[in-house]
Order: C-alpha cells, then structure tokens, then sequence
C-alpha cells in the first residue's frame, strides 16, 4: 500500500524534475537578484528586514505559481491522456493514486521551496554580509501553504478541469486570506471562516525573530487538518468517478 | 499447487462479467451503453470482444477493471470480485497507451512494476525480458519522446505482461502498429494462450481476431448481438466449400448445375455445394478428370459474418 503511494509520488517528482522545474528556481534567483539594487535604502537592519520581507513575498507567489502548475491538471491530463487507466487497472485504489499524486507535488513543492530559500539566504548574505536563516521558517510556512493548495486543486481536479481548478484555486486563496479585513476577531462568524493565516509569518520573519516550536506545530496542525479534510473529500469525489 | 491452479481446477473462469449494464442519466434521458452483456473467458483462451465504434466494448473492459461504475452485473477475475485485490494477477493495455514522453522506457517499466508488487531485483530482469519479447531490446534508457507510436504500442503490451499475469486484457493491440509488429502481437497472444493465460481481446481488426480467437462476443448498440466460436458463427450450415483445378475450358457441365458462387483465380475454381450432393459432384469431377484441391466446410469471412449482422440488429437505442 505505502510502496504503491510511494511509487505513484516518485512519477510525480520525476515527472516534474524531467519537466525542468530547476528552471523555475533560476528564475527565482535571477528576481531575487534584481530585486536588490531596486530596495529603497534604509538604515542599517531596516533594509535587510525589507530584503526579508521581499524575500518571502517573492517566493510566496512562484511557490504559489508553482503549485497551480504542478496541481491544477495533474489529474484532468492523466485522465485524458488516459495513463490513469494501467495505473489503475492494477492493484492501485483510488485513493492510493490521490494520495501518491499529492505526496509527488508537495515533495516537489518542498524540494524548489528549499531551493528557494538556499537561494535568498546566500543573495541577502552576499548583499548584506548577514545569512538570515529565520527565512527558513517563512519557507516552511509558505510551503505548508502550498501544500494545503495542492490538496485543494488535487480535490477539485477530481471532477473539474485545469481552468476551473486554476480559478477556484485563486478564489480559495484570496478568500482564505480576508478573515482578519471581513470580520471582528471573537465572532462565531471569524471563528468558523476557512482561513489559511495561520501560514502567514511575513511580520515575524521579517521584522522579528521568527516563531517559537509552538507556533510551528500550531502551523502543522492546521496544515494536517487542511490539507486532510481537502484530501478526503477530494478521495470521496474521485471514487465516484466515470473515467 | 498454487491459488490460481486451484480456482482453475475448481473449474473457474479466469473472467467473468454476468449480467453487465451501465446506464448514464435517469428516466427519459436515460441512456443505455451496455445492456445485460454476459461474458465467460476460459483459461488459455484467448477470447474476442467485437464490435463498431460505440458497442460498449470499452465501457465493459473498464466496468470490469473498475474504472467505471457499473449499473449492475457481477464482475469476478480468478473467482474473485473484480476489485484491486484481485487485479493483482491481471494485466491491461488500455487503447492508444500513452505515457510521459519525458520519462524513459526503463523508468516507465520500473513504476508499473513497482505498482504491481515486484520486487526491484526481480523487475530490472523481468523490464528486460519483456523489452526485448516486445522488440525494444537495447531501449531501456530512450526517452519515450523518442519513440515512434507503434514503439509506444510495443511498450504499453510490455507494461500489460510485465508481472506474468494469468488474465490479461488487451484492448485495440495492434493499433498503430505495421504488418510485423502486428505478427508479433499475434503471436505473443498465441504465446499467452499456450502459457495458460486467459486473454481478452478488444478489437476493431477483425484478421487478428479471425486468427487468434477461440470464441468471441460481437457487442451491437450495447447488447451481445452474437457470441460463440469462430468456427461456429463463420461455418455455412450445409455447405462445403471446394476448390478444383482441371484442363482449360469451364467447369463440367455437370458440376455447374449443383454448385454455386463459383470462382476462378489462379488456374484453380473455387464454388460451394450442398452437403447432399458433395459426393455427386464430387464423382462428377472425378469423371471429367479433375483434380481436387480441398474440401472443407464453407466459411464466411468475419469481415461479412460483422457486416450481415450488424445490418441484422434491430436499431434501438443508441449506446455510447
């Protein structure tokens, strides 16, 4: 069972590596780069705050671009392209290939996100003569975020297509991210609104110190319970499937 | 002995789907694709599915492996219900297989394996042996955006025989394959057959049928339209089918008013006679002086028994 997920993950990663997603992450640095000389100049540990600040922004939106990429027509193509049938004309259950196809994307998503990371921790040492390895919590979180995408487009792909997965994608996003401009903190309406905040650590990173081992697992938690609830009901859609 | 020997002692079909029926929509909008279909496939044999473009033959073979939810009808592989557990022992070449380009022939061969519980010692031999039974020796490490689509054929029946199924499905073979890959189809099929494994053959082709079915089921409009033998369906009751040669000129006066549907190529005359009068004409010729070639029963070509009987089945609805 595990060795069939496991296997199914591997495609998806080998798949994506063949798809030179490295290029993904050259680009990165090459922004990143860029984005140096532009940043206003501000006293000494303000810019490098900004630098972070930048950072995390810049790498929250190519994961994000990214894990469309990688998620949104996984599954529409491989039913398509009917490569979905040997698989699953095999031992394989369904939910065995759900999950197998989602561990592939987020072990990729971990893989650039690491990348990422290496890359704006060496350019800020480089530029500023400080390695600011807290971006490594901010990359963490970001790439919990992405996987919880992930686990949204690998759900709704189950019975819609790439644009249609790529739109819900975005909406999912934007409004997971307006609990705290919408609603009073304290209300039963904040209390029960999808929100995917808890990821959010941009202040912290940038102008902080980071989060505590407790902030961390409350990350993981939410990131469990997401990415969870999204997988199961993504597995209970697939199952009842035509393909 | 082992589990599978065991159920065929038992007498137990390596496939089987009983009272099959798949209907999309409800009430009015209802449509049926397939209707009451009923297949039994032996092991070692190798058994025809036929039919024109929208018969339901594909959505059988995908109710049978799971991949469509059936609206009724039991589906049972080795005496087992048609589930993952018992595709274990099952291989299927879906039609037109089509992998990721940028993955290698080895990498594709190394997931399906993995996927079919071999383990990675096993697999590198067996990766090979199937490459090289299939005609892809030595392509291991090609990318398959290098392939040709009858290269992409090859490997996808690779894929389908690569554990050592006892039940496999085929669905279109020979699709997009050229006149010696299409032999070699054949006589991997007739390999299986001898090995013991039951093999169910989808096909629009009808010569590939002809030559290596042992039964098979004509699906029309969702429903079996006629199923048996090759023989069976194709043999002309009471009619045998006989090719002569003798000197210039036509056949024997007497000859020609008990025969029919004469023909003549090659210095040799082929016609058909009854049953009854077989020995008549046969005395006849003898007289004349000519030379009998063959005497057989008379045997329509799938291609014209497919035709009649498709023009035979009653129109109603449409399936998919």
């Amino acid at each position: 069972m595990i060795g069939r997920v496991l296997a199914i993950a591997g495609a998806v990663v080998a798949d994506a590596r063949r798809r030179k997603v490295v290029w993904v992450v050259a680009l990165f640095a090459v922004v990143m780069a860029a984005a140096i000389p532009s940043l206003p100049s501000y006293g000494v540990g303000v810019v490098e705050a900004v630098y972070r600040e930048v950072a995390l922004a810049v790498s929250y939106v190519a994961v994000m671009v990214l894990t469309l990429a990688l998620a949104a027509n996984r599954i529409p193509a491989e039913v398509e392209r009917r490569t979905l049938y040997a698989v699953l004309g095999r031992t394989v259950r369904r939910w065995e290939y759900v999950m197998g196809t989602w561990l592939g994307i987020v072990a990729t998503l971990g893989a650039v996100t690491t990348a990422f990371t290496l890359v704006v921790v060496s350019i800020g040492w480089l530029a500023y003569g400080v390695p600011m390895w807290v971006l490594a919590q901010g990359a963490f979180a970001v790439w919990l975020e992405s996987a919880v995408l992930a686990a949204f487009c690998v759900a709704i792909s189950a019975v819609a297509g790439p644009v249609v997965v790529s739109t819900a994608a975005l909406a999912f996003l934007f409004i997971a991210h307006t609990r705290e401009a919408l609603l009073e903190p304290g209300t039963l309406a904040y209390a029960v609104y999808p929100s995917l905040d808890a990821f959010n650590i941009i202040a912290p990173v940038a102008h902080g110190t980071g989060v505590g081992i407790g902030y961390a697992a409350a990350m993981l938690a939410a990131f469990v319970g997401w990415a969870g609830a999204l997988l199961l009901a993504g597995n209970v859609m697939f199952l009842r499937k035509d393909l | 002995m082992d589990a599978v020997a065991e159920t065929y002692a038992a007498g137990v079909p390596a496939l089987l789907v009983e009272g099959a029926r798949k209907t999309y929509g409800t009430g009015a909008a209802a449509r049926h694709a397939v209707r009451n279909v009923t297949l039994r496939v032996s092991p070692g044999e190798v058994h025809g599915l036929l039919g024109p473009n929208g018969a339901g033959k594909t959505t059988t073979l995908k109710m049978l492996l799971g991949l469509v939810q059936p609206s009724a009808g039991r589906f049972e592989i080795l005496g087992m219900p048609a589930g993952p557990a018992a595709r274990m022992r099952l291989g299927f070449l879906p039609e037109q297989p089509y992998f990721p380009p940028q993955l290698t022939a080895g990498e594709i061969l190394r997931l399906y394996g993995r996927l079919s519980g071999l383990d990675r010692g096993g697999l590198s031999r067996r990766a090979a042996d199937v490459l090289e039974r299939v005609g892809l020796q030595g392509r291991a490490s090609s990318l398959l955006s290098t392939f040709s689509r009858g290269m992409l054929q090859r490997l996808g029946i690779a894929q389908a025989v690569l554990h050592e199924p006892d039940v496999v499905i085929l669905d279109e073979p020979a699709s997009g394959l050229d006149p010696v890959g299409q032999r070699d189809v054949r006589n991997l099929i007739l390999e299986l057959r001898e090995r013991g494994v039951a093999v169910l053959l989808s096909s629009h082709q009808l010569s590939e049928v002809e030559a290596v079915c042992d039964q098979v089921t004509i699906l029309n409009r969702g429903s079996i339209a006629a199923e048996g033998s090759i023989s069976d369906l194709l043999n002309v009751r009471g009619q045998m089918s006989v090719r002569v040669r003798g000197p210039e000129g036509d056949l024997p006066a007497a000859v020609l008013e008990l025969v029919s549907d004469i023909a003549f190529a090659g210095g040799e005359w082929m016609f058909s006679v009854p049953d009854a009068r077989v020995r008549e004409a046969v005395d006849a010729l003898d007289e004349a002086g000519w030379e009998l070639i063959s005497l057989n029963p008379k045997r329509e070509s799938l291609e014209d028994y497919f035709a009649s009987l498709l023009g035979e089945t009653p129109a109603e609805e449409d399936a998919a």
